[in-house]
C-alpha cells in the first residue's frame, strides 16, 4: 500500500473520498480503455483478451482446483526454501558478527558469491538437481539467505557498545542479555532482511518455475504462453502480483508490530 | 586458547576447502565429473573462451543491453518521480498505479511481454529497463518529497524563483537519494538482464551462453560465466560508488 | 582580522546611510491550535532606531523567534504594524536578512556559493559579486574557507558562514534568532566578540533573539525583556555602555541580575517552561 504522507493529508470525509477515487481512477481507466481496445476489434481477441474473459477464466482456474494445485506448489516451495535460507543466513549472520574468526572465514567469501545474481544460479542448479522440486527450494533458499544474513550480521555488530555495557554493569545474565538486549535491538533490522529475502526468493521462484517446472504459477504462465492463452497469462499475473504484495505486507505488518518501541 | 590466525590465512582456507571437496568429488566417478567439472578443466574453458573472444562478446552484449535499459528506464523514472515528487495531484494518480503494477515480480511479465512483442531485442529491453524504472521513480519521488522547510525558508528569504528553488534546493537536496536509486537500479538491471538472456531464447549475451552450456551440461562454461556475471556486477557497483562520491563530494564521508 | 577599536556610541554613531528604522506597532500574533485560537503576541510596540543593536529575552514560549519570523516576512499573518524606514513590511525582502539558530548553509554547496545565494537575485556585475563575497568572507575571518563545504566547518564557523550570507547583500536590518545557541559556551564568548566587531563595522541595525542575558546585554543598546502567554514586552533595559564593551563592568552585572530578578519575578504554573537562566559565571 502506499503510505499516504499523513503530514500533508487532510483527514476530512469528503477529501479522504476523493483520494481514493484519485487513487483508483488511473487503475480504473486503463482497465476501461483496455476493455474498449478489445472491443473494437483492432486486435485479434487473442492478443487483447476482453476482461470478462480473462474473469471467467480466472473463475473457471479457481473452480477447477488447477489455480490452487499452482499457487500451493509455488508456495510450498517458497515456504520450505525461504525457511532454510533464512534460518541459515540468520545463523551465519550472528556467527559472522559475534565471532572474529568465522568472520574472517566467511565474509570474503560471502561477499564475493553475494554479487552475483540468483538467478545466474539456474543453469548451474539445473545441471545438479535436474528440475525437480529440491532445484526450486535451493533457488529460493540461496535468495534468501544473503539478505537475512548481511542483515543479521550489521544488526548485530551495530549493536552499539553502550548497551552491553550497561548490561555489564546491572550484571545482566546471558540468556536475559540476549532476550533483553540483542532481540529488541536486532529485530527490525533482521526483519527488513527476511522481508527482502522473501521477495527475492519469490522473484527468483517465478523464475525458476518458468524456466523449468511441472507445476507452479511460473510454469501456468509459461504453459499459457506456449498455447498462447493471454487470458491463462493475465491470471497469473494477477496471482503472482497478489502473492508478492500479500506477503510483503504480512511482513511490512510485522515490521511495524514489533518495532513499535523504537517510535514510542 | 586459539592460535592467532592470520586473517589472510582463514580468508583463504574457506575457498580452498570448497575447491578441495569439488575436486574430490569430480574424480569419484564418471557420473560426479558430469555435474562436477574438474578444476583443471574450469581452467582451461576459461583461458579458451577468453582467447576466442566468446567470453568477451557475450560479456559486451549483456553490459550494452544494461547500460541501454539503465539510460532509458532510469531517466524515464527520474522525469516521473520528480513530477510526482512536486505534484501532489500526479503523485495521488500515479504513484498507486506504480506500486500496484510493482507487485508482480519482474520475469513474472515475461510470458506476456513475449506474447504481445515477441522476443526480439526490443522485449527483452522493455523488461530490463521495467527493472531500473520502479527504483529510480521511487527513490526521486521520496527524495523531492524530503525537501526540508528549513532549506526553502532560505530560500524565500532570498526571494528565490520556483525554477531557482527547484534547481539550488529539491534537486541537490533529492540527489543522494536519487544515486541511491540509481545504483538499485543498476543492480536490477543487470539481473534482470541476465535472467531475460536465461529465459529469452536470446541472440548473445552471458545468460544465453549459460543456457546454451547447461543444455550441453558444460558444468565449466557455466561456471565460467557465473564468476563473469558476479565479477561484472560487482565491477559496476563499485564504479558508480567511486562516481557517486565525487558526485556528492559535499557529503560528508560515510564512516567505515 | 583587524579589530578596528573604533569607540561607538550608538547615539553619536554616524548612521551611515540614516536607514534601518524599524517601527512595530500593535502587533499580535495568533495561532490556531486543534481549534482553539492561542495568542502568541499581544500589543507590541517597539521602535529601533538606525544601526541600533537590540537584545530580545524571555523564557521560552514567549514568541521571541515569531516576533523575528513576523519581521523578515516569513510569516506575514499578524495583526498590526511593522513598518522599515516607513514603508509596511509584507513578505520576504532583501533589505531584511535573517539569521537562523541553525546555520542552514546548503550542505551541497561551497561556503562561496552559500554566500553568493543571497546574491543571486540581484543584478550585480560577476567581478562585484565575487568582491563582495570575498570581503564578506573576511569580514567574518572565513577568507580561506571560501572553497570549503559546509561539513567540513565547525559549528562556529559554520554559523559565521551564515552571518556573512546574511550582510552580503547588506540588508537594512538583520534579525538573528538565537544565532549562538547552538555554540559551546567558550566558542560562544568568541563569537560574541566577533559579532560586536562585525555590528560595528557594517552598521547595520541588528535584532537578536537569545536565552542568555549575558549575551544579550554584553551585544545590546538595549535589552528588550519579554514575558510569555502572550507574549508581551515587559521591560526594555537601556545599556548605557559604549563599544566594545568589556565582560566585566559592574554595570553589566547589575543589569544582568535586574533582568534576571524580572525574568523570575512572578512564578507560573508551568515552571518547567521557563528557562532557567545558567547561573555561571563569566571573567
Amino acid at each position: 500500500m502506499p503510505a499516504d504522507n499523513p503530514g500533508r493529508s487532510r483527514s476530512s470525509p469528503l477529501s479522504a473520498y476523493r483520494t481514493t477515487l484519485l487513487r483508483i481512477a488511473p487503475i480504473v481507466t486503463i482497465l476501461i480503455a483496455w476493455e474498449l481496445a478489445a472491443l473494437s476489434g483492432l486486435w485479434p481477441r487473442q492478443v487483447l483478451v476482453p476482461l470478462e474473459q480473462v474473469g471467467a477464466t480466472l473463475l473457471a482456474l479457481a473452480s477447477s482446483g488447477e489455480l490452487e494445485r499452482h499457487v500451493s506448489a509455488s508456495l510450498y516451495r517458497l515456504t520450505c526454501g525461504f525457511l532454510t535460507g533464512s534460518t541459515i543466513g540468520v545463523a551465519t549472520g550472528v556467527a559472522m558478527a559475534l565471532s572474529r574468526n568465522v568472520h574472517r572465514l566467511l565474509w570474503p567469501s560471502f561477499t564475493c558469491v553475494r554479487q552475483v545474481p540468483v538467478i545466474a544460479f539456474i543453469p548451474l542448479l539445473i545441471l545438479f538437481f535436474d528440475v525437480e522440486d529440491s532445484f526450486k527450494i535451493v533457488i529460493v533458499a540461496i535468495a534468501s539467505f544473503f539478505p537475512s544474513a548481511l542483515a543479521t550480521h550489521d544488526a548485530v555488530r551495530d549493536i552499539p557498545a553502550s548497551h552491553r555495557e550497561v548490561a555489564r554493569l546491572y550484571r545482566l545474565p546471558l540468556a536475559s542479555f540476549l532476550r533483553r538486549v540483542i532481540l529488541p535491538a536486532t529485530v527490525p533490522q533482521v526483519l527488513t532482511g527476511l522481508r527482502l529475502g522473501l521477495t527475492r526468493g519469490w522473484l527468483s521462484l517465478v523464475a525458476a518455475e518458468l524456466l523449468a517446472a511441472d507445476s507452479g504459477l511460473g510454469q501456468m504462465m509459461e504453459m499459457g504462453r506456449q498455447l498462447f492463452q493471454i487470458d491463462v497469462v493475465l491470471c497469473g499475473v494477477i496471482v503472482t502480483g497478489l502473492i508478492g504484495f500479500l506477503l510483503d505486507g504480512s511482513v511490512v505488518r510485522l515490521e511495524r508490530r514489533l518495532s513499535r518501541w523504537r517510535t514510542a | 586458547m586459539t592460535p592467532r590466525l592470520k586473517p589472510a590465512a582463514l580468508a583463504l582456507l574457506f575457498p580452498a576447502l570448497v575447491l578441495g571437496w569439488w575436486e574430490w568429488e569430480s574424480r569419484q566417478s564418471a557420473g560426479h565429473a558430469y555435474a562436477f567439472a574438474p578444476l583443471e578443466q574450469i581452467g582451461r574453458s576459461f583461458v579458451d573462451m577468453l582467447s576466442d573472444g566468446t567470453l568477451l562478446f557475450q560479456a559486451g552484449a549483456s553490459l550494452q543491453r544494461a547500460l541501454t535499459a539503465l539510460l532509458i528506464g532510469g531517466s524515464i523514472g527520474i522525469a516521473i518521480g520528480v513530477a510526482t515528487g512536486l505534484s501532489r495531484l500526479l503523485d495521488r494518480t500515479a504513484t498507486p498505479l506504480i506500486t500496484t503494477l510493482r507487485q508482480v515480480p519482474i520475469l513474472g511479465w515475461l510470458p506476456l511481454v513475449a506474447l504481445w512483442f515477441g522476443n526480439g531485442d526490443g522485449a527483452k529491453l522493455l523488461l530490463v529497463s521495467l527493472s531500473a524504472f520502479y527504483p529510480t521513480v521511487l527513490n526521486t519521488q521520496k527524495g523531492m518529497q524530503a525537501i526540508e522547510t528549513r532549506y526553502a525558508e532560505v530560500g524565500r528569504l532570498y526571494g528565490f524563483t520556483r525554477w531557482q528553488a527547484l534547481r539550488l534546493i529539491a534537486w541537490p537536496s533529492a540527489l543522494p537519494l536519487i544515486f541511491t536509486g540509481i545504483s538499485q537500479a543498476l543492480a536490477f538491471s543487470w539481473i534482470a538482464t541476465i535472467g531475460v538472456e536465461l529465459l529469452f531464447s536470446a541472440t548473445a549475451g552471458l545468460g544465453t551462453e549459460m543456457m546454451a552450456a547447461q543444455v550441453a551440461a558444460r558444468t565449466d562454461v557455466v561456471l565460467v560465466c557465473v564468476a563473469c556475471v558476479g565479477v561484472m556486477g560487482f565491477a559496476l557497483n563499485q564504479l558508480f560508488g567511486l562516481l557517486r562520491a565525487r558526485l556528492l563530494r559535499w557529503q560528508p564521508p560515510i564512516r567505515n | 582580522m583587524s579589530d578596528p577599536r573604533i569607540l561607538r556610541d550608538p547615539a553619536l554613531r554616524p548612521t551611515s546611510t540614516g536607514t534601518g528604522a524599524v517601527r512595530i506597532s500593535g502587533l499580535s500574533k495568533h495561532y490556531a491550535i486543534g481549534g482553539k485560537a492561542m495568542t502568541v503576541l499581544d500589543g507590541i510596540d517597539l521602535a529601533i532606531r538606525p544601526g541600533e543593536f537590540v537584545s530580545i529575552v524571555g523564557p521560552s514560549g514567549c514568541g521571541k523567534s515569531t516576533l523575528l519570523r513576523l519581521i523578515v516576512g516569513l510569516d506575514t499573518d499578524y495583526d498590526g504594524e511593522i513598518r522599515l524606514d516607513d514603508a509596511r513590511v509584507a513578505g520576504t525582502g532583501l533589505e531584511r536578512g535573517l539569521v537562523f539558530q541553525d546555520h542552514r548553509l546548503f550542505p551541497w554547496m561551497t561556503v562561496a556559493k552559500n554566500v553568493e545565494v543571497a546574491l543571486l537575485n540581484q543584478k550585480l556585475p560577476r567581478e562585484r559579486r565575487d568582491r563582495l563575497i570575498a570581503e564578506h568572507l573576511a569580514l567574518v575571518g572565513l577568507a580561506d574557507f571560501g572553497d570549503a563545504y559546509p561539513y567540513q566547518l565547525s559549528g562556529g564557523m559554520a554559523q559565521r558562514a551564515a552571518i556573512a550570507r546574511a550582510l552580503v547583500n547588506e540588508p537594512k536590518v538583520l534579525a538573528l534568532d538565537e544565532p549562538l545557541g547552538a555554540l559551546d559556551a567558550l566558542t560562544r564568548v568568541k563569537v560574541q566578540a566577533e559579532l560586536q566587531r562585525i555590528w560595528m563595522e557594517a552598521g547595520t541595525t541588528m535584532i537578536m533573539v537569545t536565552h542568555d542575558v549575558d549575551e544579550a546585554l554584553f551585544l545590546g543598546d538595549r535589552v528588550v525583556v519579554m514575558s510569555s502567554r502572550p507574549g508581551r514586552i515587559a521591560r526594555i533595559v537601556d545599556v548605557d555602555l559604549p563599544h566594545p564593551r568589556d565582560r566585566a563592568s559592574p554595570l553589566l552585572h547589575r543589569l544582568k541580575d535586574e533582568i534576571l530578578a524580572e525574568l523570575t519575578r512572578e512564578p507560573r504554573e508551568d515552571d518547567g517552561t521557563l528557562v532557567s537562566f545558567p547561573p555561571r559565571i563569566r571573567n
